[in-house]
């Protein structure tokens, strides 16, 4: 086993889920309508839920417990891709996040399924339930707006103008990609991009949307190594309050 | 423009809301609603499809979703279907005691064409809801319900009838019906799982002055 390798993997899908999760929570009660407040809450809790069993994957393999690890580090830390940690922003933005997020999470955790890292095959299992409503509804919502309203559409349109580079950013190469492949943990950075591109394609080509021209974007990296934007720290900071208040409380 | 509203939330300071002084009186704006699909879920694997109620949507896709979201988060699910409002066809209710099919004057209309599926539903009394007991294949929704009373109609009492044409069901696909089958570990969604009065009652003890809250 390569345990090295494996834990890179599993901290930036947790660490992904984690960020996109509480993000989402930050709809709760200011939802642009009442299903879709239900449904980002709903959505937010399951990918916490997901994160949790993924952090307690990293202590059975030598990591802090769960708690531990997702409410006291800090920004540079954190392996998530920074899609996940930019702002709610507007609806629009939102909800092009959660497309192209989710898109390439179900894909993700697709492939994962034949995992040779048994624990990581079978949360992919359990997770496919969860996971399968996320997309649908990501789906559902972008093929609507994306051919409903002149408004609807240069909104979703400029959201995923200013979308896309980060979501390149999902696929950043790991220093271990070589071993993960190798050692059948997972298909790899690339092969998961290339699967994406053509989901997302497919989707858009049921709106009036364009998508960017891959060509001539530069991808946003760095997420994977600890680099972040000037939004996570904030956002950290703000999830851990209550821990911060109190650290040893029992819940 | 005034200040932007404060709020203890640090994300309503962060949506940057401006107070909004109301003129005195401005003329009503007209309800700007969607369209309404009716509901209906399943609960078990084998158990009747019953009717769960109504959801505006724009069509019959968000529909499905806005339906998963307000009627199967809270119970059991395995399935869910949605059809428009106006695509169902429904009898008078009846008595609560007999069957409305009884009631209904029998209908020798001869119809020719294709014959399609409908969908029939009971209402057995009023203030449940419309459950499915099974289907007719008929030309007309007319034969449909001259076909489901000879096919349910043994049933009492039946309140109310609703026929559907199953073309116009949106259903819950193969592939979609994982998506009830979520994570069973998240006590921490319900707030029973959060038991924490011995801890309320212990500290109001030591703190004499709370008692009385």
């Amino acid at each position: 086993m390569k345990p090295e390798a494996l834990k890179e993997l599993i901290y930036k899908m947790a660490d992904d889920l984690l960020i996109l999760g509480h993000r989402n929570s930050e709809w709760t009660g200011i939802g642009p309508l009442l299903e879709e407040d239900i449904a980002f809450s709903s959505m937010a809790q399951d990918k916490v839920g997901q994160a949790q069993n993924l952090y307690q994957i990293l202590h059975s393999l030598g990591e802090s417990e769960p708690d531990i690890v997702a409410f006291t580090r800090n920004a540079p830390q954190f392996h998530n891709c920074q899609l996940v940690e930019l702002p709610i922003g507007e609806y629009d933005f939102s909800l092009v996040r959660h497309f192209l997020f989710d898109t390439a999470d179900a894909l993700r955790w697709e492939m994962l399924t034949i995992s040779s890292y048994e624990p990581l095959a079978q949360v992919a299992k359990k997770f496919q339930g969860e996971i399968r409503y996320h997309v649908l509804h990501a789906k559902t919502w972008i093929t609507q707006l994306g051919s409903a309203t002149e408004e609807s559409i240069s909104r979703l349109q400029l959201a995923l103008n200013y979308a896309f580079p980060f979501a390149l950013g999902i696929f950043e190469s790991s220093p271990y990609e070589k071993e993960i492949i190798a050692e059948g943990y997972f298909g790899g950075e690339e092969l998961l991009k290339e699967k994406w591109m053509e989901k997302i394609k497919s989707v858009l080509n049921e709106t009036q949307l364009i998508l960017p021209d891959e060509k001539i974007i530069t991808p946003v990296l760095g997420g994977r190594v600890g680099i972040h934007t000037e939004h996570l720290q904030p956002l950290l900071d703000e999830m851990t309050e209550v821990v911060a208040l109190e650290p040893h409380a029992e819940w | 423009m005034s200040n932007p509203l404060q709020s203890l939330d640090p994300r309503i300071n962060r949506l940057g809301v401006h107070e909004v002084t109301p003129e005195t009186l401005v003329p009503k704006t007209g309800l700007d609603q969607f369209e309404t699909y009716e509901a209906f879920l399943q609960k078990r694997e084998g158990a009747k499809y019953e009717h769960v109620g109504p959801v505006h949507a724009p069509n019959e896709e968000m529909a499905f979703l806005f339906a998963k979201e307000q009627y199967s988060r809270r119970m059991t699910c395995v399935g869910l279907f949605v059809v428009k409002t106006d695509q169902i066809l429904t009898t008078p209710f009846g008595p609560n005691d007999n069957s409305i099919y009884d009631l209904l004057p029998t209908d020798n209309e001869v119809v020719s064409g294709d014959p399609q599926v409908w969908e029939v539903f009971h209402l057995k009394k009023r203030g449940i809801q419309h459950h499915h007991v099974g289907s007719v294949s008929a030309p007309s929704a007319i034969v449909a319900l001259t076909l489901a009373k000879e096919t349910f109609g043994a049933e009492r009492p039946v309140v109310n009838v609703w026929i559907i044409p199953e073309s116009q069901i949106r259903f819950t696909s193969s592939e979609e019906k994982a998506i009830w089958d979520t994570l069973k570990d998240k006590k921490y969604r319900d707030a029973i799982s959060y038991k924490v009065q011995d801890r309320i009652d212990r500290y109001k003890q030591g703190h004499p002055n709370l008692q009385s809250i």
